[in-house]
């Protein structure tokens, strides 16, 4: 563990900040908003709860867009600093995700109907604290096999992919805590559901470019790297996902979330462990 | 549906076991005869899936995606090693499944060490080398660094004088070799760049105390860490490499009938074969090593790539929003 003493360290602890305090000012509203509604109905004390939930709420969704601004400078200097897109090795990827995870959420609020906005906040921080303090951010020369027009779409589908099926993890354990939700919104299940159909066609996508451009580098579509293996068997995950959901959905609606939750641990062993363990030496070892 | 999923759930633990044992391994592996039986009986199940199940058939996306499975399954199948045996046997095809050629500058050649380094073939053209370069990205650096784990990064500028601060006075790069050699003349020994084939990239460096005491290092970017304990500085000469070019040539019946340079991400492609940049000679930069693939069985399973990727896309989103702006259009209406 180590403190980044550079202008893209603290960019990246700026938004850390304002995604937690986000995080914290929304689920205080949150919390507010539900004892005023609730407990403290048609009294004066709820009123002025009510009230300051609302105020409460708003600075979280500004304190959301203003750590999301934050990241988008981070990510633009790290490009700026490094002279390629940056999504090289880990430390980039992560810093990607710290940012696309405010526009993945507004949208799949407004356009999927799928919530988790409050714990998007947190993902967001979540994923970039290994950038800020454990990933090592030297920037380094694209190697000959990465200077391919596939480089960027490669790895941006599937850092996309990666977020819409964390967002289905939160949701499936929701599904299993036994959680309600908004009328506006979808059952946790369905909600599941949909981030997994939304993030599984670019999960495909990019083990299709990935094999494809492996074929152009490397003189094959397959190499059965450790790296492709896992990827495969995260993608295997969630076709059975698909398969065991139409079959069983229905009968064992826990079972389609423990699916969601399984892949999503095969998603960070294909992410983190093949990349960080010495245990997979292989092709994708520059990832790092 | 059960048989299926069972083969999927059995396929996600053979890929993890397979990142377990490494690639080579991995490779042997699924090349076995119970991998064999597994994959002609997945793809056999597929078949039947369509023909079993009309809801595959009816959904055209549904169709895409289970089809494209079959094609890729196929596809891989026939490009593999025993697809290529099969081949030889049944159709009288005799083509090199994968092998390697090391061919040197100059120099033209056409015989394939396959990979199992067994045998060696011959392809019915020559590639011949014109000539094999690295690039690297500008500018190199000289990394100083004390005993004390202090460091400096230093760009490779000619002439440029590099402060290391006040307590380690400057350092200037005097010359850059690409093939650093000495020669001795009247018992003087002088450094020079041989322009003779060979590879010693080397830097003289010139190093100057706060006194004023000069120094005169050489600095071999294939030798680190060459110094000495009385040295107060360790320096090493590092050049990242941007792209290895080699300029072939194609020669069929004596006479030369295409011409690329090739580099990692862009092979060549020729009468069903591609040839891909894979090694070169470290010691002196005198050869290439290609990579020779055929090109049999690529296509299907490129036609099930795009299969499987329009089937998800549709199924999975066009789907859905065409759907909703259906449903938005009754409403309106």
């Amino acid at each position: 563990m180590e403190i980044k003493y550079t202008v893209q360290g603290l960019l990246i602890y700026a938004t850390i900040a304002a995604y937690l305090l986000a995080f914290v000012t929304t689920l205080v509203a949150f919390v507010t908003t539900l004892v005023a509604t609730n407990l403290l109905r048609r009294t004066k004390i709820g009123q002025i709860l009510y009230f300051l939930g609302r105020i409460l709420y708003l600075l979280g969704q500004i304190l959301y867009l203003f750590g999301f601004a934050i990241a988008v400078v981070s990510f633009g200097y790290r490009w700026y600093h490094v002279g390629h897109v940056p999504l090289q090795n880990l430390f980039e990827v992560f810093l990607c995700m710290g940012m696309i995870i405010y526009p993945l959420s507004l949208f799949s609020r407004r356009f999927l109907g799928v919530g988790g906005y409050i714990a998007d906040m947190l993902i967001g921080a979540v994923v970039l604290l290994p950038a800020g303090f454990i990933l090592n951010a030297q920037p380094q020369q694209l190697p000959p096999a990465l200077q391919s027009w596939l480089f960027t779409p490669h790895v941006a589908v599937y850092v996309l992919s990666y977020i819409f099926m964390a967002k289905a993890t939160f949701q499936a354990i929701s599904q299993l805590a036994g959680k309600g939700t908004d009328e506006k919104l979808l059952t946790p299940e369905q909600a599941t559901y949909r981030m997994i159909r939304a993030g599984f066609p670019l999960l495909t996508l990019g083990l299709i470019l990935g094999s494809y451009w492996g074929k152009k580098a490397w003189g094959d579509y397959w190499g059965w790297d450790p790296k492709e293996l896992w990827g495969l068997a995260s993608w295997l995950v969630y076709v059975g996902y698909f398969h065991f959901r139409y079959m069983f959905g229905k009968k064992y609606p826990r079972i389609n979330s423990i699916w969601a939750i399984a892949g999503m641990v095969v998603i960070i062993v294909t992410l983190l462990w093949v990349n960080l363990s010495r245990l997979f030496p292989g092709l994708h070892s520059y990832a790092t | 549906m059960w048989v299926g999923l069972a083969l999927i759930i059995l396929l996600f633990f053979l890929s993890i076991y397979g990142a377990f044992i490494g690639a080579v391994r991995a490779k042997s592996f699924v090349n076995r005869l119970p991998l064999v039986v597994y994959w002609s009986a997945f793809t056999l199940l597929l078949i039947t899936a369509l023909a079993v199940f009309r809801r595959l058939v009816r959904v055209p996306s549904l169709l895409l995606i289970h089809l494209g499975c079959v094609f890729i399954l196929a596809g891989a199948m026939w490009s593999s090693e025993a697809g290529h045996k099969l081949q030889k046997r049944v159709f009288g095809i005799d083509k090199i499944p994968i092998g390697q050629m090391k061919i040197y500058e100059g120099y033209s050649d056409n015989r394939v060490i396959l990979e199992n380094n067994e045998e060696i073939k011959e392809l019915p053209f020559y590639i011949g080398l014109k000539d094999f370069q690295i690039e690297y990205y500008k500018p190199a650096y000289l990394y100083v660094q004390t005993w004390q784990d202090q460091g400096w990064k230093v760009p490779v500028e000619i002439g440029a004088e590099f402060s290391l601060g006040p307590e380690f006075g400057t350092v200037t790069i005097l010359r850059a070799f690409e093939n650093f050699k000495i020669t001795i003349e009247g018992g003087n020994r002088t450094a020079i760049d041989d322009p003779q084939p060979g590879f010693n990239p080397a830097l003289e460096v010139q190093l100057t105390s706060p006194e004023g005491e000069v120094t005169t290092k050489y600095v071999f970017e294939r030798f680190p860490g060459h110094s000495h304990s009385q040295d107060k500085f360790l320096l090493s000469y590092h050049r990242v490499i941007s792209e290895y070019i080699s300029r072939l040539r194609i020669i069929e019946d004596e006479r030369i009938v295409a011409e690329k340079d090739i580099e990692v991400n862009h092979p060549l492609s020729f009468s069903g074969y591609h040839f891909y940049q894979h090694s070169y000679d470290t010691e002196a930069g005198q050869y290439t090593v290609l990579m020779v693939v055929s090109n049999t069985g690529l296509a299907v399973v490129y036609a099930g790539y795009w299969m499987l990727c329009l089937g998800v896309f549709w199924h999975l989103w066009l789907r859905h929003i065409v759907a909703k702006r259906n449903k938005k259009h009754i409403n309106g209406n």
